[in-house]
């Protein structure tokens, strides 16, 4: 009986904690003035807590759309790119660890400024691999229009 | 009796920890406590973009109204520009994008980052007079606030409040 309580109990939290949060989201956006159409080359910055390789996904995403891409830590600009890749990711427990939240950010090479944005976000139900969440959030950049001067 | 008791005592914890929806407001982000040191003469227009709707349980976002309308009081209030210009031609146009908004969904000391792209533009030339990156953050504690939803949502504030203020820093800063 004490034991079914618990049980009904930690479930009762975890609704509380997770529940009413399902989400999907996929966004991206230009920045005014931008254009990606000038862009092939792309360094990526390892975030420095990633542990799960999301740099070596993203860049190999790259080369798979058929833009040159280099990755490795940050360093002073400029860089020898025409954009520079930042990101962030969040993950959740689920019965297992998933992706919940993918961000990217391009930039200019020379002053970090945002060139373009992207944002996916899959809870549990809808889970997505890394892999999918970064062609998701790459592919929506580059589809993403231009905003006005 | 006593497996009750923990039940609520589980449950007022998962309250306090998690951090759903609870949007984002105006009076949260608006700076009221920053008085630009020159007051120029020039009028600006302000265009954001960027934001999202908060949805119903999921972390709360700043939507583009919401900011635009913090963004134009705290203008005003500052003196940062002698006035906002809707609609008409300003003397510069300010355009600030939502890049990114990093928010833990659970925990008890709730840190917010922002990102957000600044440029400033003269109307006339089209020509950019500055244009910057500005990160800024916000902690919000448990001591302060008990709720996890409130929590999140005044560290959500505060990040804007911070980047607003720091965007309006280094405007003033600028030879118009």
């Amino acid at each position: 009986m004490a034991r079914r309580l618990l049980s009904v109990t930690w479930v009762l939290i975890a609704l509380v904690v997770g529940a009413g949060c399902a989400v999907n989201r996929a966004t991206a956006l230009l920045t005014p003035g931008s254009d990606l159409n000038q862009v092939k080359t792309f360094h990526v910055v390892t975030f420095p807590p990633d542990k799960r390789g999301i740099d070596k996904l993203i860049r190999d995403r790259l080369v798979a759309m058929g833009y040159s891409a280099t990755l490795g830590p940050e360093k002073t600009a400029p860089y020898d790119a025409d954009a520079v890749v930042t990101y962030f990711d969040k993950w959740m427990w689920d019965m297992a660890m998933y992706m919940l939240e993918l961000t990217i950010v391009l930039r200019s090479p020379t002053d970090d400024f945002p060139l373009a944005t992207g944002n996916s976000v899959h809870t549990s139900l809808a889970r997505k691999s890394p892999e999918e969440m970064v062609q998701e959030v790459l592919t929506n950049i580059f589809k993403a229009p231009k905003q006005g001067s | 009796m006593r497996a009750a008791r923990r039940t609520l005592q589980r449950l007022g914890l998962a309250v306090w920890l998690a951090g759903c929806s609870s949007a984002v407001t105006r009076e949260g982000i608006v700076l009221r406590d920053f008085d630009a040191p020159r007051k120029p003469p020039q009028t600006v227009s302000v265009q954001v973009g960027g934001g999202r709707e908060t949805e119903a349980g999921y972390l709360p976002q700043i939507s583009n109204e919401v900011f635009t309308a913090a963004l134009v009081e705290s203008i005003t209030t500052s003196r940062t520009f002698s006035r906002v210009i809707h609609g008409g031609r300003a003397d510069y146009l300010l355009q600030v994008t939502l890049i990114s908004l990093d928010q833990p969904a659970i925990g008890a000391n709730f840190t917010v980052k922002m990102e957000a792209a600044w440029r400033l533009m003269r109307s006339d030339t089209g020509g950019v007079v500055w244009r910057e990156a500005i990160k800024s953050s916000h902690t919000q504690t448990a001591g302060e606030t008990f709720a996890g939803a409130t929590r999140l949502r005044l560290a959500t504030e505060g990040a804007a409040r911070n980047n607003i203020r720091e965007g309006l820093a280094r405007i003033v800063r600028l030879d118009l």
